[in-house]
């Protein structure tokens, strides 16, 4: 929209993988393991729940010494307001009671700032700046004013010429289904069938914000938050911490019989201000950032075992099976329809419960994700759930979708 | 837009005076019933929102045009629950982006006396603008009717 020149595809994609294959010698990234507090809404304050989410860590890496501990990279994309703390950082740190001698920094970048957070990890890990790296997510959104925490998402927009009109996640995604329904002849219940799925995968993960199974009734005609969006379309306003730790190759069989190795990233940003994006129901950047990743891994969509995206909202996880290339554009709604993103299906989609089943903490979400994969590739999930393999990715979008950041992992060991 | 009793940084309306921002100009012209943006003077951009530097060719000598206040509706929503501090006591209400007619831009605003069901893509929207309580103004889209 606006006429505005992105440079689709060819120059974005060309150069960073030319960077990657030139020739630069760096590290192999793999995480040990992870662990979270329970996601609700929940009865503590952000710095217990960050103690919660490193006990968790800590206990499931019994023979890791705080002190080898070297870097702490935290994703927490709105403390400052959620939560009335800035400069979060060294205060988990002082939490979780690791001393950080190499990095140490918070990531922002809304609702990817967890998987910021892992990026930032690898870089360092992969160019020898750091050896065994925390990395962290920790959201506090419920306060006793509901109101307050959609103010701070609707001041992810650009505030001035966006915010300021009302618009914030929900009208965002609204537009978007309502444009998707339009242009394609998506129907209600197509859509309300990831709501669904995801909702019965979240049942049994007893760390998820919801446990509870809804039908495609129960989702069309739930309460209306922002038309044509209703509640259970919605991901949770959720508090939450989760944690991993990342490390060298070498270092990891220190720890784990079966690390799991970044094996490709892709990230892209296109635009900011709504009336700006290339398009509200195509999401140029979501495509460079998966052509980026499963290139640098060397696999196609496909090959992925099970995919854990980002369910900010049901329409986003139909448009994302579009146009990362699980179905043809505009098909969204028929391949779930056809049953492809099952637990059993083709190429099994959230198999958590995604961020609709599961709540979305920001910054503790792609930590979230990663704990997902680690447990699937170890086999330590429910049998309804278990889909196991050697391959998976994990994507978030941030935002008004202008950014997306995908991590393809592949179990090793 | 309802009176606003929060401290500055919880208000999405922006300052609006040459004290506070340096495209002032689109406000003092809003107020005068124009709906205006930046045109880069050296590629010819137009831009939006107004800006002070090219973000295309990196020029800072900014010309002032017109944009046509009428156009077609592209998307759209209606606002039911969720609205932010300031903005609670006014819901429902909608919020529609509008493609300007004879100028490929779109523009975001609230759409106001419309709700969903009334609201269809393609339909003929006209420029509202509305004036705060404290004087300070911004703009509403609304059926041409």
């Amino acid at each position: 929209m606006n006429g505005i020149e992105y440079h689709i595809i060819e120059i974005i994609y060309g150069s960073s993988n030319d960077r990657r294959k030139g020739g630069i010698e760096v590290r192999k990234v793999a995480i040990v393991r992870g662990g979270l507090a329970k996601f609700g809404v929940r009865k503590a304050t952000y710095k217990e729940l960050a103690q919660e989410a490193g006990n968790a860590v800590f206990d499931d890496i019994p023979n890791l010494d705080k002190k080898d501990v070297d870097s702490l990279f935290l994703g927490s994309a709105g403390p400052d307001r959620f939560a009335f703390q800035c400069y979060p950082a060294p205060l988990v740190a002082e939490q979780v009671g690791v001393q950080p001698r190499n990095l140490i920094m918070r990531t922002e970048l809304a609702c990817a700032s967890g998987q910021a957070a892992m990026r930032a990890a690898y870089a360092s890990i992969a160019a020898g700046l750091s050896d065994i790296a925390l990395v962290m997510g920790v959201e506090k959104m419920n306060t006793p004013n509901l109101a307050e925490a959609q103010t701070t998402m609707a001041a992810v927009m650009d505030r001035e010429w966006d915010g300021v009109n009302g618009m914030s996640a929900p009208p965002f995604f609204a537009m978007i289904m309502q444009r998707h329904m339009y242009e394609y002849g998506t129907t209600r219940e197509q859509i309300a069938k990831v709501s669904v799925k995801n909702h019965d995968n979240s049942a049994s993960n007893p760390f998820a914000q919801f446990q509870q199974r809804f039908t495609i009734d129960d989702v069309i005609k739930s309460v209306e938050i922002s038309k044509p969006i209703r509640l259970l379309d919605c991901s949770g306003i959720t508090d939450g911490a989760a944690g991993i730790v990342m490390t060298t190759e070498e270092k990891a069989k220190e720890f784990t019989d079966t690390p799991v190795y970044i094996e490709g990233l892709g990230q892209c940003n296109m635009g900011s201000l709504v009336s700006n994006l290339p398009s509200l129901t195509t999401w140029e950047s979501l495509k460079v950032a998966f052509r980026n990743a499963l290139d640098m891994a060397g696999k196609g969509i496909m090959d992925m075992s099970f995919a854990e995206v980002h369910d900010c909202f049901t329409i986003s996880e139909i448009v994302i099976y579009e146009d990362s290339g699980m179905c043809e554009k505009g098909q969204g709604g028929k391949h779930i329809e056809d049953g492809n993103p099952y637990v059993g299906g083709k190429l099994p989609v959230n198999t958590h419960g995604g961020l609709l089943g599961t709540g979305h903490p920001l910054g503790a979400t792609s930590i979230a994700q990663t704990v997902e994969v680690i447990e699937q590739f170890r086999g330590e999930v429910p049998e309804e759930r278990y889909v196991g393999g050697e391959w998976a990715l994990t994507h978030n979008l941030s935002g008004n979708a202008n950014v997306h950041s995908v991590l393809v992992m592949r179990r090793g060991g | 837009m309802a009176k606003i009793e929060l401290p500055y940084l919880l208000d999405f309306c922006t300052l609006q005076t040459e004290d506070f921002t340096r495209i002032h100009t689109f406000f003092d012209n809003l107020k005068e019933g124009r709906l205006t943006t930046t045109k880069c003077m050296k590629c010819g951009e137009i831009l939006w929102q107004p800006r002070t530097v090219c973000p295309h060719c990196n020029a800072d000598e900014m010309e002032w045009i017109d944009l046509p206040q009428e156009g077609k509706l592209f998307a759209f929503t209606e606002v039911i629950y969720g609205a932010p501090l300031g903005m609670e006591q006014d819901a429902p209400f909608s919020i529609g982006l509008v493609e300007l007619e004879n100028q490929p831009m779109s523009v975001l605003a609230r759409i106001d006396d419309a709700h969903y069901e009334d609201l269809e893509v393609g339909q003929e929207m006209k420029l509202k603008i509305i004036t705060l309580e404290d004087g300070r103004v911004w703009f509403r889209w609304v059926h041409k009717k």
